[in-house]
């Protein structure tokens, strides 16, 4: 295995110590601190309909760093989610950097020298981003910033968590936290499939919704119904589950 | 090869690469290319393959459902000729598929479901990096004509070219964040043919049907236009009804019409 490909594994395994939601970012967080060679991560969460701010976090600090983005309406991980590209500063005390001067003036008082600001897409939405601090200016090597885009891959199952924040994760079983490391990864991937975006096109249509918020119910049915993403997107496909449907029924169990 | 075939394939590159230079829309281009194979070559359908940056293989385009189901099945099952032929980074020919129930058991079974005898699989390549792959599927047994699969290679590295849309092959995160656009549009693609087919009771052929037949009369990308109806800035009623007009009237949409 290269390294590149150790890293993954790794921050996989961090995820797959159990805890779902606020408690699997938190964890994620730490590995990439353990992981990445930078000194902080945060995950925020800035979909529309969701409520807007920090959810995970390897520490206080980063947490409090994190969250002045929304109290000041200006920093990285915002422009990170507008665009849906990375923002990546090696060096907040550049002379040319002033795209955010009130954040960046918070994180040079608190010694915090470079930021990356990585986006988390959900059905290929830009839903939040994850936010790494380091107290040295530089940039993230090769390495580093392919493991960083990793771990925005995965910190999309946190956020489907928060989003979905209505289910009943004792209710969903333990099964993908195996323990093999391989438990996020592959449910990640069973959400990146043909079907699942069909159906989540589907799901759009049935509730006027937008594409994460489809892609959260489809989830939430996954779990309740104790099945597959795509057992329940070819259902849906099909025309055997429709969700304007089960919306009413749903309901009432 | 007869001379009107040569003439047809001459056509098609040059399309192909004239719409290489005019600033394409990828995953278009790359579903048109899919249909060039199977008119063009002796096979029936074809279906490309991508990786993304974790090597793992999506389906980016097919010139049919079947081509579509029967690569999906391989992705599901991760056992077939197309993985193969990215994990070998080599063509793998699969002459006769019943002969091979063996070494694919499962997938043999389904390609002969679906009405599939032969399989051909041809690596696309940047260098020493294998992109995906190009699938041919024949509903004959046999292998290809040495001239069909060196045209196959051929079409497989105009969609490799595509992919990369003539970025340095050194900068290779240009290359991945360009292939994870492509793998991004396909995403929005297949959610916009949700709607249509949500909201016109069509199944996922004909919304894509409608998709491209809007596309291209309003001289729009598709992926842009797929974009904007997930975005609901473009009403899926206006698009299905442009379908429905287009059905009706007399003149034959040709297939393939760029």
């Amino acid at each position: 295995m290269d390294s590149g490909a150790r890293l993954r594994s790794d921050l996989q395994a961090a995820m797959a110590g159990g805890g779902r939601g606020l408690a699997a970012a938190n964890q994620l967080c730490h590995a990439c601190v353990d992981l990445l060679d930078v000194d902080g991560a945060a995950i925020s969460l800035m979909h529309e309909g969701a409520t807007r701010g920090t959810f995970g976090s390897s520490g206080d600090l980063s947490r409090r760093l994190d969250e002045f983005q929304f109290t000041l309406g200006e920093g990285p991980c915002l422009d990170a989610v507008a665009k849906g590209e990375p923002i990546l500063v090696a060096d907040l005390a550049a002379i040319k950097e002033q795209r955010w001067p009130a954040f960046t003036g918070a994180l040079l008082g608190v010694g915090v020298r470079a930021v990356f600001a990585l986006p988390v897409a959900i059905g290929a939405v830009p839903v939040g981003a994850l936010d790494l601090f380091r107290h040295q200016p530089g940039s993230l090597h090769g390495e580093q910033l392919g493991g960083s885009l990793h771990a925005a891959e995965l910190a999309a199952l946190p956020l489907l968590d928060l989003m979905g924040a209505d289910l009943d994760w004792s209710a969903a079983g333990d099964g993908e936290s195996d323990g093999d490391g391989d438990g996020a990864w592959s449910e990640l991937a069973s959400l990146e499939r043909v079907e699942v975006y069909q159906a989540t096109g589907m799901i759009m249509a049935q509730l006027g919704v937008g594409p994460a918020e489809a892609l959260v119910r489809l989830r939430a049915h996954a779990f309740a119904h104790d099945q597959t993403a795509s057992e329940v997107a070819w259902a849906v496909v099909e025309r055997r589950l429709s969700f304007d449907d089960a919306a009413n029924t749903e309901g009432s169990s | 090869m007869s001379d009107n075939r040569e003439r047809e394939i001459v056509a098609a590159f040059v399309a192909l690469s004239s719409r290489l230079v005019d600033g394409y829309d990828v995953v278009d281009l790359l579903s048109g290319l899919t249909t060039d194979c199977a008119r063009l070559l002796d096979v029936d359908s074809a279906g490309l393959l991508l990786a993304d940056p974790h090597g793992v293989l999506h389906l980016l385009a097919a010139s049919s459902q079947a081509t579509r189901d029967v690569e999906l099945y391989q992705l599901q099952r991760a056992e077939g000729p197309c993985l193969d032929c990215y994990q070998a980074g080599a063509p793998v020919s699969v002459p006769d598929l019943s002969e091979e129930t063996a070494r694919w058991p499962q997938f043999t079974a389904a390609a002969m479901a679906a009405g599939f005898a032969s399989v051909h699989a041809v690596p696309m390549r940047l260098r020493d990096q294998v992109l995906g792959t190009l699938g041919l599927f024949g509903a004959h047994t046999g292998a290809l004509a040495d001239d069909d699969l060196s045209l196959g290679q051929a079409f497989a590295h105009v969609a490799s070219v595509a992919l990369v849309q003539g970025k340095a092959v050194a900068d290779k995160d240009a290359v991945v964040s360009q292939l994870q656009l492509a793998l991004s549009s396909r995403v929005v693609l297949e959610q916009a043919k949700g709607i249509l087919a949500q909201t016109g009771d069509l199944d996922m052929e004909q919304a894509f049907a409608s998709l491209r037949r809007y596309a291209r009369d309003h001289n729009l990308k598709l992926s842009a236009l797929a974009a904007s109806v997930v975005a609901r800035e473009t009403a899926p009623r206006q698009i299905l009804d442009h379908f429905t007009e287009r059905l009706s009237t007399k003149r034959a949409v040709r297939p393939n019409e760029l």
